[in-house]
């Protein structure tokens, strides 16, 4: 997944101006949909970060009360693996980076 | 091995496989929750795609069969820890696309506390909803259960 990522072939220029873009910090936020169970998505939360029951529907509540959580906070590649695993569990995610805030 | 058996009426059950049954092709080649990310390069976007769409499939397939001779007979269908996680996604993957093809006109707080005049609905819309309402217990029964064997797998 990375791989594919890392060995696209555009001009230096080009490159320096996307992997600035790369760097820095990205969140990774899931947004409400009206048809995952609560518990599924707390479940998910556990699984795909590790999170204990507390913080999971800590998550779980922002997303059903504020519409968006975010879940996670870090390095545009990693955001991606996890945005990727959460499609996976059908939630739906974005990434946002620091700096649009 | 951690295992649960659910006694299902075949009665009720059967025809909201044909539910799923009908979903299937759409959910070949579509996913169920739309990929939100808009700023993936082309190919990175395609390989997403295919490597989700390819997941998704396999829940599904592993969600059907379930519905085995065992459950034609008897009405038992078991969920382990080989096939939770599967089940578990697949009943999410349809009942999305239930919601997005058939169930559009219910509001949401309709569809999440499920108090619905059935006799209100027309046939396809009942049994769509009884389709949705029937994979959200199942999910429920194996948080339940085996909520420890998938987040540990």
């Amino acid at each position: 997944m990375s791989d594919s990522h890392t060995q696209t072939h555009t001009a230096p220029a080009q490159r320096n101006e996307t992997e600035l873009a790369l760097q820095g910090v990205w969140r990774v936020v899931v947004l409400n949909d009206p048809v995952n169970l609560m518990s599924y998505v707390v479940m998910v939360f556990k699984k795909v970060f590790g999170y204990d029951e507390t913080t999971a529907r800590r998550h779980m509540l922002e997303v059903h009360e504020q519409g968006r959580s975010v879940v996670w906070s870090g390095l545009r590649e990693k955001a991606e693996a996890y945005a990727f695993t959460l499609q996976q569990w059908h939630l739906t995610a974005i990434l946002e980076s620091d700096e649009a805030h | 091995m951690k295992r649960i058996e659910v006694k299902l009426s075949l009665p009720v059950v059967a025809p909201l496989l044909d539910v799923i049954k009908e979903l299937d092709a759409d959910l070949r080649q579509n996913l169920a929750a739309p990929l939100a990310i808009n700023d993936l390069e082309a190919d990175f976007h395609g390989t997403w795609v295919d490597e989700l769409l390819a997941g998704q499939n396999e829940d599904v397939r592993i969600l059907l069969a379930l519905f085995n001779e065992e459950f034609f007979s008897e009405g038992v269908i078991s969920i382990d820890e080989d096939n939770a996680e599967h089940v578990v996604r697949a009943c999410a993957a349809v009942r999305l696309v239930l919601r997005a093809r058939h169930l559009q006109q219910m509001d949401e707080e309709t569809l999440e506390s499920g108090e619905v005049d059935l006799a209100k609905l027309s046939d396809p819309t009942r049994r769509s909803f009884m389709c949705y309402l029937f994979l959200a217990t199942l999910q429920e029964l194996i948080i339940q259960h085996l909520d420890s064997s998938i987040i540990g797998s």
